[in-house]
């Protein structure tokens, strides 16, 4: 790429110093398909996690067989769970949906677990040959820039994540972890993209985010997330950016100061094609809520661990009423009410209005040809609606042994406080 | 509701069929059509690294039913962190999917169905079959069995075709020269001879039970081993089992690595009537003054030397195939020296000695070198650095019979021409009038993955442009 074409700029010290450099896409879609350039580095100019994550995906599917390419990018404020899992296990959606953090919901392309993503969290990926894929190669590289930066106590674990010894609040060294990796493999390009938490200040409140209170009930397939404590690395964002950018240039070969070492992407990027196809994509609810394996809710299940906050447990109080489902692609295919009597007269005619159930018999109806069959789980607004209120045991409906109620707080929808879901 | 989120799979696989112009059907007449619905296989999940030992379907993207080309996505796993991609191996039409998505798949086990449609490469033979009895299917698959369909699928999963071309029925392996009844190939099993062996004197080049019988003859001329003889009337089948010989099990590992190389068949009608006069004038010089003891030349020398003219023209003729160690890929090696193997019949069985260096040599020093390797082969004392070093072979079968050949490459070569017998046909001259013409069919295999048919076609003209026309090597002596 001649420097007269005005694309590329020098690596300077201080990238942010850099301004207005993002061309037109066509600039971005030439350098990530030139098949002369053997090893490239983008960077993100934009915090758009979709829009990041589809720019990923495009340099995976686009850049040339034998090419490896870096991608550095941060997020606003959005929890990202694995191509597989299931959100309502994994995440809190009632805290979701109404903090004024405005956090978004993101399932990426790539396995593995659910992260929460900052400002202060700085995403690596590195795409490269499949013949040439090693789970730890560019950990150690990120390992390598780190300890640069004076992180002598960086290393890669077993679980290819990196983490970093610390004392911890007695003053033992243990590992916390810095980074997670998660991978997707096609038959000739490897991705491996890995999170970096520097300087996140949402550290604290990271965990409230990734307990759902509807957990207990649910019993899935998918990968489970496996919790680690973390920490910050605390280093400089650009810093980190520039160490790893030139761990990556000296393990491919590409000369600093060459004027093509590295190339911004910002918003624009959006215009091509591919992009804005898989951008959709990312942001449809088939694919954020609909990829969802198979799985079964049942409030029969009580299995409560200790760190479990004691208000994702079904209220004694409703023990007898049971609820079940299973969803398939995020739908309900199969439901189950079982009220065992305890709904009186009107509720039942209400009921059988509003459920239009067949059976004649009492409320003990056990599959429900009802509005919520083939309904989707993640746009069932109110459970109230579909569920009376159950009845004390001296008859009068009780308001607050409401199974409605219950589940709108399981499934973070509906009226409610936000404190409520937070243990 | 899924499928319309991934359509732009599913269209990219319609659109690569589209763009052949043609329906993915094989035309009916081919003679596989039987043994075809036996060609389906378990296809197995291969190992996806860190000693994962099942991963989780996520989707798939094909069902019972869908076309798939090789590297077409079957469906997308998942193990711990890392979501794959699984490709397909071959071209074929999907049978059965052993798992739904969600289903935990099991490394190693079969995972799809599929009805394989295109050639099968032997190392591909191992992604199909478990892995225990990998070795008991494929010497299935190369034992001859007195089956015919066993034979017929034999025959279709072992002949690499050439690319795949819309015409698969003229495909010019030679197929119908290897094309026989069940009862000539019975004929064949028993009497121990290879059906490559025997030019057929049936349609379009078919083995008919009368050639196999003279093909034995001629070779049983010389008492080397115990044979069954064939049936005389009356009295039951016998059989008896009969090692292999060196020379006879080096020729079965040799021919067995030539079955990678995808062969063409080219073919061409030479006309050797001025040879033939040059060779007689010669003759008479040399029967009084012979030259360094050679009394008599016959047309092979000249031959060999043609051949190596063509060679100086397109030295890929002359090249081997072998993989670069850095990058895996494919590479073609040249080669400077033209050594030239000459097969020769022995009595211990078919040997293919060298002439080293044929491009520096005159067609005296290379019949005098002939001469010696023919007597060293007939009395078995050929050296292994007579028979190493080939770079390309002639094949004089004419000697013995045969009008065509489909002669297959000796490994590490890319071409091989083999010559039918010279024979006298009546032909037209500039007047009109009748005269009698001396041809010989030059039979041309080549590897196809490197040698077009242009440059064949191309390099058999050279050649014979200088054995119909001797008197233009002159502009060539050194």
């Amino acid at each position: 790429m001649a420097p007269s074409r005005g694309l590329l700029f020098r690596l300077r010290p201080s990238i942010q110093s850099i301004k207005s450099q993002c061309r037109r896409y066509s600039q971005f879609v030439a350098a990530a398909t030139d098949p002369t350039l053997k090893a490239r580095v983008f960077i993100s100019q934009t915090t758009n996690p979709y829009l990041n994550l589809s720019i990923e995906h495009y340099l995976l599917q686009k850049t040339p067989a034998d090419s490896t390419v870096l991608f550095l990018y941060a997020n606003s404020p959005c929890v990202v769970i694995g191509r597989n899992q299931n959100p309502w296990i994994e995440v809190n959606l009632g805290v979701l949906r109404n903090e004024k953090l405005d956090v978004k919901l993101v399932r990426r392309r790539s396995g593995g677990g659910t992260v929460f993503h900052d400002e202060g969290n700085v995403n690596y990926s590195v795409i490269c040959p499949t013949s040439a894929f090693n789970r730890d190669k560019h950990a150690e590289m990120v390992v390598r820039a780190l300890k640069s930066l004076g992180a002598e106590k960086a290393r890669v674990n077993e679980r290819h994540d990196i983490v970093m010894d610390k004392g911890d609040k007695e003053g033992i060294l243990k590992p916390f972890k810095v980074s997670g990796s998660a991978y997707k493999l096609t038959r000739l390009r490897s991705l491996h993209h890995g999170t970096c938490l520097l300087s996140s200040p949402n550290l604290q409140s990271i965990s409230k985010y990734l307990r759902a209170p509807a957990k207990p009930f649910i019993k899935a397939r998918g990968v489970d997330s496996v919790s680690s404590p973390i920490t910050n690395v605390g280093v400089e964002i650009s810093k980190f950016r520039e160490a790893v950018a030139s761990e990556f240039r000296s393990m491919y070969g590409i000369r600093p100061e060459a004027s093509d070492s590295f190339l911004l992407v910002d918003e624009k990027a959006r215009e091509v094609p591919e992009i804005a196809q898989g951008l959709d994509e990312l942001l449809s609810d088939d694919w954020i809520y609909g990829q969802t394996p198979q799985f079964t809710f049942s409030t029969e299940n009580t299995t409560t661990t200790a760190d479990e906050p004691l208000t994702s447990a079904w209220p004694t109080i409703l023990r007898e009423c049971e609820i079940g489902f299973t969803a398939k692609h995020g739908r309900l295919t199969e439901v189950s009410v079982d009220f065992k009597g305890r709904v009186d007269e009107p509720s039942k005619l209400t009921l059988r209005k509003k459920l239009s159930y067949i059976s004649s018999g009492p409320v003990e109806m056990k599959q429900m040809k009802s509005p919520l069959i083939n309904r989707e789980l993640h746009k069932i607004n109110d459970w109230e609606e579909v569920l009376p209120p159950f009845s004390g045991t001296d008859g009068e409906p009780d308001v607050d042994a409401s199974p409605g109620k219950t589940m709108n707080r399981l499934f973070g929808v509906g009226n409610y406080e936000p404190s409520v879901y937070v243990g | 509701m899924r499928l319309s989120l991934y359509s732009r799979f599913l269209l990219r696989q319609g659109n690569a069929y589209r763009a052949h112009g043609f329906h993915r059907q094989f035309p009916s007449r081919t003679f596989h059509a039987s043994a075809r619905a036996l060609v389906i296989k378990p296809f197995l999940l291969a190992d996806i690294g860190e000693g994962i030992r099942e991963c989780e379907i996520i989707q798939w993207f094909v069902e019972p039913g869908a076309r798939v080309e090789e590297w077409d996505k079957l469906c997308e796993v998942q193990s711990d962190k890392a979501s794959v991609e699984i490709t397909s191996k071959f071209d074929g039409v999907i049978k059965k999917l052993y798992y739904e998505a969600g289903e935990m798949a099991k490394v190693g086990k079969p995972l799809v169905d599929i009805d394989i449609q295109g050639e099968i490469k032997e190392e591909d033979l191992a992604a199909l079959t478990e892995p225990g009895t990998g070795e008991e299917t494929q010497i299935q698959a190369q034992d001859q069995a007195k089956e015919p369909t066993r034979a017929q699928i034999v025959k279709s999963t072992q002949i690499p075709e050439p690319l795949p071309t819309p015409q698969k029925v003229s495909s010019p392996k030679g197929k119908h020269a290897t094309l026989a009844t069940p009862a000539v190939r019975h004929l064949t099993k028993e009497l121990d001879v290879r059906i490559e062996d025997v030019n057929g004197s049936g349609r379009d080049g078919r083995v008919l039970k009368d050639d196999v019988y003279q093909f034995a003859k001629q070779r049983d001329s010389a008492p080397a081993q115990v044979r069954s003889s064939p049936a005389t009337s009356g009295g039951p089948q016998t059989e008896t089992p009969t090692k292999f010989s060196n020379t006879q099990y080096q020729m079965f590992k040799s021919m067995t690595n030539s079955l990678a190389i995808p062969h063409f068949l080219y073919a061409d009608e030479i006309d050797f009537s001025n040879l033939s006069d040059l060779r007689v004038r010669l003759n008479k010089g040399l029967a009084k003054h012979p030259v360094n003891e050679l009394r008599k030349i016959s047309f092979l020398p000249f031959v060999i030397k043609a051949v190596s003219m063509a060679i100086d023209r397109y030295p890929i003729l002359n090249a081997r195939v072998d993989t670069d160690p850095e990058s895996g890929r494919p590479i073609l090696i040249m080669r400077s020296q033209h050594n030239i193997g000459v097969a020769i019949d022995t009595p211990l069985g078919l040997m293919v000695p060298v002439i080293k260096d044929v491009s520096n040599l005159d067609i005296a020093s290379i019949a005098a070198e002939l001469n010696r390797l023919q007597s060293l082969a007939a009395g078995g004392k050929l050296s292994s650095k007579d028979l190493t070093g080939g770079t390309i072979t002639v094949s004089n079968i004419g000697n013995i019979g045969g009008t065509y050949v489909s002669p297959v490459i000796v490994e590490k070569e890319v071409a091989i021409l083999g010559m039918g017998k010279m024979r006298t046909i009546p032909a037209f001259d500039e007047n009109g009038g009748v005269v009698k013409k001396q041809i010989c069919n030059f039979s041309w295999s080549a590897d196809h993955r490197v040698i077009d048919g242009a440059t064949m076609a191309r390099a058999a003209e050279v050649v014979r442009s200088f054995v119909e026309d001797p008197d233009s090597m002159v502009m060539y002596l050194r």
